[in-house]
């Protein structure tokens, strides 16, 4: 890393003391950009399908690295977990504004919301985990992303009986 | 883009601050219906309060995580 970064390999630990600590960071720094990338992109649509869609194009651009951190998370120190629940949580603060708002249009079903967060996360995770079996050699959130968001709005939609129902 | 001291949160538009004061360094969900900053524990509360809600956790492992989080932010650092 003090190679990669041009510094000498004593300057790395003056910053960070400790491997946590640089691990916590990394990962700080990644949730940082994804947050600002998916208010970016959450932004400019409305709805649970534009949060989904932002979502995905927002980890395609780091897929490598988000996929690592899911399939380490269980082993990773109390700061680095709690980092990554952080990046969580700025997906979920964005999810909850667009899927209460899908809600009251009579968009989408009435659900419990912390299971509709975690059914989407772990449908992703389990696609990005295995992203070998889904997309050999590319990027599973380019070649299946859209299937994924189209498929999870499908199910817990309101559909066209449904919606007759309502009215 | 300016980053809210007391929970991370990027500040990018009026709305996202406290009263809509761009000048202040926290978001409107750390801030008291007055305007003030809320304090160490009302702003652990409410954090573990939102990962409950929307991530369906355990509500003492949701306020340890939003406790591990805080320490690490400008408003907290070094408490938790």
């Amino acid at each position: 890393m003090a190679a990669e970064a041009g510094v000498a390999h004593g300057t790395v630990f003056l910053h960070f003391p400790t491997q946590e600590e640089l691990l916590v960071s990394a990962i700080e720094a990644f949730g940082l950009r994804v947050a600002e990338r998916l208010h970016e992109l959450a932004s400019k649509g409305s709805g649970l399908q534009s949060v989904l869609e932002a979502h995905v194009r927002g980890l395609a651009e780091h897929e490598a690295f988000y996929a690592r951190l899911v399939e380490e998370s269980p082993a990773l120190p109390d700061g680095a977990r709690a980092a990554l629940v952080m990046i969580q949580s700025t997906l979920s603060h964005h999810f909850e504004q667009a899927a209460e708002a899908d809600r009251a249009a009579g968009r989408i079903r009435d659900l419990p919301l912390h299971l509709v967060f975690n059914t989407w996360v772990a449908l992703l995770h389990h696609y990005l985990v295995n992203r070998e079996l889904f997309a050999p050699g590319g990027s599973v959130l380019e070649r299946r992303g859209t299937e994924l968001i189209d498929f999870f709005i499908s199910l817990i939609g309101v559909g066209a009986e449904g919606r007759g129902e309502r009215e | 883009m300016k980053q809210c001291i007391a929970c991370g949160m990027p500040m990018e538009k009026p709305a996202d601050y406290a009263l809509g004061d761009t000048s202040k360094d926290y978001c409107v969900h750390c801030a008291r219906p007055d305007g003030s900053m809320q304090s160490y524990e009302e702003k652990a509360a409410s954090m573990a309060a939102f990962i409950v809600r929307t991530q369906g956790f355990d509500k003492a492992a949701a306020l340890e995580t939003a406790r591990k989080t805080m320490a690490r932010l400008p408003a907290w650092r070094g408490r938790g």
